[in-house]
């Protein structure tokens, strides 16, 4: 007799065997024992299968439990979150104000060093402008996703996050616009650098290095990641340098982009000079063709300058000769007799400026003099009005995000509840960032392009993680809602109120901000990449 | 599911395309547990399964309107749940025995009856669970499919990217492991046994 094996039995069990087969074996079954026994024995492990793998078991955990529920009010959150700010109240009352006033008292107060850069120096308030600037530029780059998604998803309903999209493009014009002959550069390494006099290089130079020197010639653009650069030779392209201490006492015939600590000019630059520095000092012997635009603290500008001068500067001292207009906003200003501005002379600063008898001006000089802003003021009225806008766009924000991206918003709002990874991420992100974000303004001098892809790119994400962390403070304290998009915008609404009232907070405000952008970035990080993996899954129609 | 609770099923989930919160909040209680117990089955960890639950709701929501509504909700939803799990296992490499190959190659032992009997009384649901956890991720995933979410060959072919005629013999082949699994640990807890 010819038995079935146990793979014809198992799909006659499963109703997969062809009906001629079939028959066979139910009739050989009714003749032989021993295939009947395995038959039903193959037929009871799959109903013993089963069982084992649908019974109820185990319990739903409480976080999808909970997603299902609606809002329950978490007494123990409000309580903390209210113990937490009378704390805070009290600290700053009881401990940190008198400390402040007796060291004004002896004489530190208003113009010491941290008052001054955290709160009332001139290059504060003008990285709070560019932050301003960069929300607005934020929230235009989100709105103009969203209306891109919303209009796609009226012609087709898949969802795919349009802050993605945005991303990307952000990333490939910036790709595209970053100058092309870098590809071709000549590149260099090592602890000390050097061009010599005699050599030239007919090419780009890119150069990494505890210290670099150039006193030969670079035909093309030098690009520079050092702690010291000195330029005494000649360079026929820009001079873009990240470095501690820089010092231009050649040539160079393009243009001079410099993030630096100090920044020392005392030769010839053919186009225009962008410098972001603690210190810029721009010798007699300096000669710039172009203008100059300047963020500093500290300024001194002695050379030629012949086209116009545009700065933040805490504190500027004008000596030489301005071919174009000039535009200062900071803290204090001095001309000198020496000095001939042949332009528009704008100066808006807490101080009168000091102009000595000789110095020559084409035009008046215009003065406006800013009411010192002191952060710490902070029941000011033009502050609560900024915060309150500033809330009402975060808000705004929140509310795009949970209609028009609800499975990005869901899965980076599940990232921040683990709190710890997010702030690592954020925090790496930073690091990072930071550095993306200097790039980017830099670029902006270098192609506008590319500048605006860079900056518009990173700021999105930087912004859009208060909403997150909102909405975690809010879903903490009026509970779990079970993705209901009304209910969800009141925690966002609710919890950012929270971050903003509490970002207004002297001194713990900044850290509760600097908190709140780790968390929030590195939650979004994380939502992104969750979500690339939860979009490349196939989903059957 | 009965007529009446599949049109009820039907209406919320019309409602729920609409936008209507209540409603999805409705079918996510509804499904929500059946879904995280089919992760926990296909799944290694109870967390991972926490997770893709929570995932796979989000994407049945943001596709709720590619859903064909001729087929049963609940068919799409285990189709959804069972792409989900199968990527995150691919993703975390867990799928090594993805060629046809080996299968059609594979020897099977013709099992006892009588032994595969005594097998299946000497073990409890838990204990099938456990052994469970130490298949393969294919063999795993496709008892799961097909005695879990009750897939029909053709899902299961679909899902798991085998041929339909392959699908039997992944069955199979799971079993066998199985067995050998509950086999072994009947042997290590009768040694232990001897030894006292």
């Amino acid at each position: 007799m010819i038995h079935f094996d146990e793979m014809a039995c198992l799909l006659y069990l499963e109703g997969q065997l062809d009906p001629e087969r079939a028959r066979e074996l139910v009739a050989h079954t009714g003749e032989c024992a021993a295939c009947r026994t395995l038959l039903r024995a193959l037929e009871r492990e799959s109903h013993f299968l089963a069982s084992a793998l649908t019974e109820e078991n185990e319990s739903m955990p409480a976080r999808l439990l909970s997603a299902r529920g609606w809002a329950v009010p978490s007494w123990v959150w409000t309580l903390a979150f209210g113990i937490f700010a009378a704390g805070a109240y009290w600290l700053w009352t009881d401990g940190v104000s008198p400390w402040l006033d007796q060291l004004s008292n002896a004489g530190f107060g208003g113009t010491d060093l941290m008052s001054m850069v955290l709160f009332t120096g001139a290059f504060w308030e003008g990285w709070g402008n560019m932050v301003d600037t960069i929300q607005i530029a934020a929230l235009i780059v989100v709105v103009l996703g969203a209306a891109g998604l919303i209009r796609r998803r009226l012609r087709r309903s898949a969802a795919i996050t349009g802050v993605t999209i945005t991303v990307v493009i952000s990333a490939l014009l910036f790709a595209l616009a970053w100058p092309q002959p870098a590809a071709a550069a000549d590149v260099r390494r090592g602890r000390a650098v050097s061009v010599p006099a005699s050599e030239t290089i007919h090419n780009d130079l890119i150069v990494a290095g505890p210290s670099v020197r150039i006193d030969g010639t670079v035909e093309g653009d030098l690009i520079v990641f050092t702690r010291d650069l000195t330029v005494t030779g000649h360079v026929t392209g820009d001079v873009i340098a990240f470095a501690r201490q820089v010092l231009i006492d050649g040539i160079v015939d393009g243009n001079v982009r410099t993030f630096s600590q100090n920044a020392t000019l005392q030769g010839s630059v053919g186009k225009n000079v962008s410098a972001f520095a603690s210190s810029i000092d721009l010798t007699p012997k300096a000669n710039l063709g172009g203008g100059m635009i300047a963020v500093a603290s500290d300024a001194d500008m002695d050379g030629k300058i012949h086209r116009d001068l545009l700065g933040i500067i805490g504190r500027s001292d004008l000596d030489g000769l301005i071919g174009g207009q000039v535009w200062i906003r900071g803290g204090t200003l001095t001309v000198a007799s020496t000095s001939e501005i042949r332009g528009p002379c704008r100066f808006e600063g807490r101080e009168q400026p000091v102009v000595a008898a000789g110095a020559k001006f084409a035009s008046p000089l215009q003065v406006e003099i800013t009411q010192e802003v002191r952060r710490s003021r902070f029941s000011t009225v033009r502050l609560v009005i900024h915060e309150i806008f500033s809330y009402g766009a975060a808000v705004l924000v929140g509310i795009l995000l949970v209609t028009v991206f609800p499975g990005f918003f869901y899965a980076t709002l599940r990232e921040v509840r683990i709190i710890g990874l997010p702030i690592g991420v954020g925090a790496l992100a930073f690091v990072i960032g930071v550095f993306v974000l200097i790039l980017g303004i830099l670029l902006l001098f270098v192609g506008v392009g590319a500048g605006i892809a860079g900056v518009l790119g990173m700021a999105p994400i930087l912004y859009v993680g208060q909403v997150f962390v909102g909405a975690w403070l809010g879903i903490k304290i009026m509970g779990e809602t079970s993705n209901n998009t009304n209910a969800t915008i009141g925690r966002i609404a609710v919890g950012l109120l929270i971050v903003h009232v509490a970002g207004l907070v002297p001194f713990l405000g900044v850290l509760a901000w600097l908190v709140v952008h780790l968390w929030g970035t590195g939650a979004v990080l994380l939502g992104f990449y969750r979500m690339s993996r939860v979009e490349s899954a196939a989903v059957p129609a | 599911m009965n007529p009446a609770d599949q049109s009820g099923a039907q209406e919320r989930i019309a409602q729920a395309r609409a936008g209507n919160a209540e409603a999805w909040g409705e079918l996510y209680g509804q499904y929500a547990p059946a879904i995280f117990r089919f992760c926990r089955r296909a799944l290694p960890t109870r967390e991972d399964a926490e997770d893709a639950t929570m995932d796979i709701f989000i994407k049945v929501r943001q596709k709720l309107g590619q859903y064909d509504s001729s087929r049963p909700f609940s068919a799409w939803l285990y189709t959804v749940a069972a792409n989900h799990c199968w990527d995150v296992l691919r993703r975390r490499k867990l799928r090594q025995d993805l060629e046809t190959g080996e299968v059609e190659n594979m020897p099977l032992e013709h099992p006892d009856p009588g032994a595969l009997e005594q097998l299946l009384e000497r073990h409890s649901n838990q204990e099938v669970r456990r052994a469970l956890d130490k298949l393969p991720a294919r063999s795993r995933m496709a008892l799961v499919l097909r005695y879990y979410a009750d897939m029909s060959y053709d899902d299961v072919a679909a899902t798991l990217g085998v041929r339909r005629t392959f699908v039997g013999v992944v069955l199979l082949r799971a079993r066998h492991q199985l067995r050998d699994i509950l086999g072994e640990h009947r042997a290590a807890n009768a040694a232990a046994g001897g030894a006292r």
